[in-house]
């Protein structure tokens, strides 16, 4: 069952924003990432399946229903963590979570405890008090409470230290076990990569792929670096399947995807100080997507 | 009925600080009706010789100027300008506060129509604005039964004061429309102190022009006291118009923040 179904979604802003024709689904139980820089347009489409802005053109669904039409019911079943997380600052922390919690119809008091205990998060200071870090614990809490069926997150992490980081995605991996679909958007590669299982590529304002982690790590590329007595010629691995090819010195490096038997048939011509093979990490992969056509 | 009671909590110290001020300004002032009423002659020769443009923009007649109502009507004038801009603030607030403080994401992203939402926060202002003015009402009641030299209708005196109620709905609802319609509004009471105000001075020069019809620029118009004391009612005219105001100002307020964007900030 897709928990998420966006079709030919748009939204234009009049200038450059926006979205354009985004179209992806995201299946029940499924950890989706949602990644690309800065002003891509992730923001957009979260701001639009939670109804916070409506689509030009396009539709969404989640949970099999019109995102826009039943926002109300859709929502029971929404946690979501925005990036930017302002509360009404003369209240407690308690009190905002108890307010929370007011909208769904469950007693979330032993989850809220649970919660705070986990992310180290005390109750009773005012949220005014609170450090960046500290208010991002409190917005996650306040995602979690009603133990929603899908949770979305828009870029979760900033803010919160390596230690809490690791807390809070083995919580999200915990929710995910008990059945929680989550939508992940970021734009740092890592953690997608750590907690993922597919993921949509966005750039500016269209998706160029979707695909699966496992597949974007499998994928032919291999990272190839190799040091050689004298300089090489430019243009000596330059080749259908090469990319980033960097010549500085003695030392040439490139990435390369296709048939290894030519790459290493010419390596074996030359006389090589050293050599390394590796794969890719996903950062990598992704600068394709990211660098702008010229 | 949650964010009903969370915004009436969020109003608590605004709604005692305004109520609060109001009962002190019309005691403070009432209190000097004794000296007043006992030199009455003085002053109304004193007050014959401003021009009578001036006795009209601030709403002084002379007839009635020493009767403990038409020496209430001028305090009001005041109270009713306070009064306006403790409307116009919570009006404006109602949206413009969620989008500054980021707080919109919260509450739009519950399971809340947005009609609920606006119904909810609409409800707690007015709920503010009616305390505020049973305050005021109860205080004004007490000091002007307290200094009184003669009897006085209670009923007329009631009327005169429910002006200040009629002219902050009037407010609330400008406020409201100006808070959906203005994208991001910085300062709350920069947007109604100055909309307050150009009101207020319309109102002043359309009194001095003597032209009826001008009167319709300004709420703070509608509500003649003298016609009040006369009449003992409203200018229906006037009336209707202010409500047309109030309902047409909340009915987009809703068909607009239905449809709008509320964008990340």
């Amino acid at each position: 069952m897709n928990v998420i179904e966006i079709k030919n979604l748009t939204k234009s802003y009049g200038k450059s924003r926006g979205i354009t024709d985004i179209s992806f689904t995201v299946e029940e139980g499924e950890i989706f990432g949602f990644i690309g820089p800065n002003g891509a347009g992730k923001s957009t489409t979260i701001r639009t399946l939670l109804s916070l802005i409506y689509p030009t053109s396009g539709s969404a669904m989640i949970f099999g229903k019109d995102c826009i039409q039943f926002a109300q019911e859709i929502k029971r079943e929404i946690g979501y963590l925005p990036s930017e997380v302002f509360y009404y600052d003369n209240m407690k922390v308690k009190d905002l979570l108890n307010y929370s919690a007011s909208f769904y119809k469950k007693d979330c008091r032993k989850r809220i405890k649970e919660l705070a205990e986990i992310m180290d998060l005390d109750l009773n200071k005012k949220i005014d008090d609170l450090s960046l870090g500290n208010k991002k614990k409190v917005g996650i809490v306040q995602g979690l409470l009603h133990e929603p069926k899908l949770i979305i997150l828009d870029e979760p992490t900033s803010g919160l230290d390596p230690l809490m980081q690791q807390k809070f995605f083995d919580l999200l991996e915990a929710e995910n076990k008990k059945g929680a679909t989550i939508l992940f958007s970021s734009h740092i590669l890592s953690e997608v990569q750590r907690l993922c299982n597919r993921v949509a590529i966005i750039k500016e304002g269209k998706i160029v792929a979707v695909e699966k982690i496992s597949t974007l790590q499998e994928n032919n590329y291999k990272k190839f670096k190799l040091q050689t007595k004298s300089p090489l010629p430019n243009d000596y691995f330059q080749q259908a399947g090469t990319h980033n090819l960097i010549v500085n010195g003695n030392v040439t490096s490139f990435m390369f995807r296709g048939d290894l038997n030519h790459i290493v048939k010419k390596i074996a011509e030359l006389d090589i100080a050293n050599l390394w093979i590796e794969e890719p990490d996903l950062e990598e992969i992704f600068m394709h997507y990211y660098e702008k056509e010229a | 009925m949650n964010i009903f009671l969370h915004e009436l909590r969020a109003y608590r110290k605004s709604t005692i600080i305004w109520s609060l001020s109001l009962v002190v300004v019309i005691a403070l002032f009432m209190s000097f009706y004794a000296s007043f009423a006992k030199d009455a002659e003085e002053f109304t020769r004193l007050l014959a010789n401003y021009p009578e443009a001036v006795r009209k923009a601030f709403g002084i007649n002379l007839d009635n100027f020493f009767s403990i109502l038409g020496f209430y009507s001028y305090p009001l004038s005041f109270i009713t300008l306070c009064g306006a801009i403790q409307a116009m603030n919570l009006g404006t607030g109602i949206v413009s506060k969620e989008v500054r403080e980021k707080t919109a994401d919260f509450l739009l992203t519950k399971p809340v129509t947005r009609t609920q939402i606006l119904t909810a926060k609409l409800l707690a202002a007015l709920v503010s604005l009616v305390i505020t003015f049973v305050v005021y009402f109860v205080a004004a009641s007490i000091t002007a039964l307290q200094v009184k030299t003669d009897d006085f209708s209670m009923k007329t005196f009631f009327l005169l004061s429910l002006s200040l109620l009629f002219i902050q709905l009037i407010f609330l609802a400008v406020g409201m429309i100006v808070s959906v319609i203005i994208p991001k509004i910085k300062s709350v009471l920069t947007v109604s102190l100055a909309t307050v105000f150009a009101f207020y001075f319309v109102g002043m020069l359309s009194a001095t022009s003597g032209d009826e019809a001008k009167r319709y620029l300004s709420p703070f118009k509608y509500f003649d006291s003298s016609y009040i004391m006369e009449h003992t009612s409203f200018e229906a005219s006037y009336l209707i118009t202010g409500l047309g105001i109030v309902v047409a100002a909340i009915l987009a307020s809703y068909f607009i923040f239905v449809k709008k964007d509320i964008h990340a900030v």
